[in-house]
């Protein structure tokens, strides 16, 4: 079996038994993978605080099916930015419990390895906020083909311009005419929320006033039907966000 | 022949219970400790004391054998708390002989990814004794890790209109290490945290 030398954020850490982590850890190479690293919190020399959640790391590795054996990791960066930022870890602990959830194990995934990184690049230079996480998870969606239809009626496929667009439960969007009930969206925040698919960089969508609450029951909506469950962080980021 | 069912089979089960002990550790512990009725007899007694006796200060949430603990009932500096997770901390700070204040048990971090809120914490309590107390500062000492910044994060938030000082446990190069084996990140902090002489 050959040492790999891979990149990885860390999505996730625990301690197992005295001295041993386990990580879960999103590879540019693999995707997602769990990782067994014996004497971890013991040995500064190997890990240091590489296996901190949301560190950027290059990491050697022995690769195997289910847990992986971690051999050494270097941090690229732990973002000490997020770190001095409460609404920040929020938001990165957010994105690592997202990705962890919602990607398949095993797949490499390199636009999203690279969304995730700008993203915490983002996180890292100021606080978080309410738009980039949007920008954040409708880019995920789409680079995972879970993103729903933003152009035109799921069922009928009519342009929601003439019609206007409600959402449906598991985030789907229908026009008026195919759905009697639902939570209006509006039609300038589904232009918004496709101009977040054009621009690679965080910052330049503004979302307006009354667009951001739809976009975003709209993005839980689909997020919860893939995750299959409410993701643990989301207390915490709402908690924070009211402080 | 031992059974599943035998006693002897049930301490080896409560014994992987333990952290960082397997099967074979807690094979080789129970029979240890079958070559020696003594031995037996104190772990069994001691463990009953520890169950009967050992609990909670109601003040600072350390683990202690009277309420108040030593700590808070004895004469100690109580304009200053010390913010710790868990009793464990409270060891390693009172060996430094370098504290002479009160502390505060949060009886964890905020974690976020196991669904640990500041509500499953001691947040409350310390927030009752900073506004009911005559306090000059809170000095948070959790650990250096994301919950341990994210806790140290949210109390400076959440203590900020109380108007007491909050001030954080300084980090950097360990003594006696060489900089040279220190990781990157450890000696970035160092610097950005340095001191003037």
């Amino acid at each position: 079996m050959l040492q790999e030398k891979l990149q990885a954020i860390v999505l996730s850490s625990s301690d197992y038994g005295e001295s041993d982590r386990i990580a879960t850890l999103f590879t540019l190479e693999h995707g997602r993978i769990k990782g067994f690293a014996r004497g971890a919190r013991n040995s500064r020399k190997r890990f240091g605080p590489a296996l901190e959640t949301f560190a950027r790391i290059n990491l050697q590795l022995l690769r195997k099916d289910g847990l992986s054996s971690l051999k050494q990791a270097d941090v690229i960066t732990l973002y000490s930015g997020i770190r001095g930022e409460l609404s920040s870890i929020a938001h990165a602990l957010y994105a690592c419990e997202l990705v962890e959830s919602i990607t398949p194990e095993g797949h490499p995934v390199p636009r999203l390895y690279r969304l995730l990184t700008t993203y915490l690049e983002r996180l890292d230079s100021g606080a978080g906020n309410p738009e980039d996480r949007r920008m954040f998870e409708i880019n995920l969606l789409n680079i995972l083909g879970y993103r729903p239809l933003l152009e035109k009626c799921s069922r009928c496929g009519a342009d929601f311009g003439e019609r206007g667009a409600l959402i449906q439960s598991g985030g789907e969007l229908a026009c008026r005419i195919c759905a009697a009930t639902g939570f209006p969206m509006p039609i300038q925040a589904l232009r918004e929320l496709r101009s977040c698919l054009s621009t690679g960089r965080f910052g330049l969508v503004r979302f307006t006033a009354d667009g951001i609450l739809p976009v975003g029951r709209l993005l839980d909506d689909v997020i919860v039907s893939h995750t299959g469950r409410k993701l643990k962080s989301l207390d915490f980021l709402r908690q924070t966000s009211q402080m | 022949m031992l059974t599943k069912s035998s006693s002897l089979m049930r301490l080896v089960g409560e014994l992987k219970k333990l952290p960082g002990i397997g099967e074979r550790t807690a094979l080789r512990l129970a029979f240890h400790l079958l070559k020696s009725p003594q031995n037996l007899t104190a772990l069994s007694e001691s463990l009953c004391e520890v169950r009967d006796r050992v609990h909670p200060c109601s003040t600072c949430f350390a683990i202690t054998e009277t309420d108040p603990c030593s700590i808070c009932s004895g004469n100690r500096d109580s304009s200053v708390i010390c913010v710790i997770e868990n009793s464990q901390d409270l060891m390693a700070l009172e060996r430094s002989n370098a504290y002479n204040g009160m502390y505060h048990v949060l009886e964890g971090a905020i974690s976020p990814l196991s669904g640990i809120g500041p509500a499953d914490l001691r947040i409350g309590e310390l927030l009752s004794r900073v506004t009911e107390g005559q306090l000059k500062e809170v000095v948070i000492a959790t650990n250096f890790t994301v919950e341990g910044e994210a806790t140290a994060l949210y109390l400076t938030k959440a203590l900020k209109s109380t108007g007491v000082k909050v001030s954080r446990l300084a980090h950097g190069i360990p003594l006696g290490s060489d900089i040279e084996f220190v990781d990157a990140a450890t000696v970035q902090w160092a610097l950005q945290g340095r001191n003037e002489l």
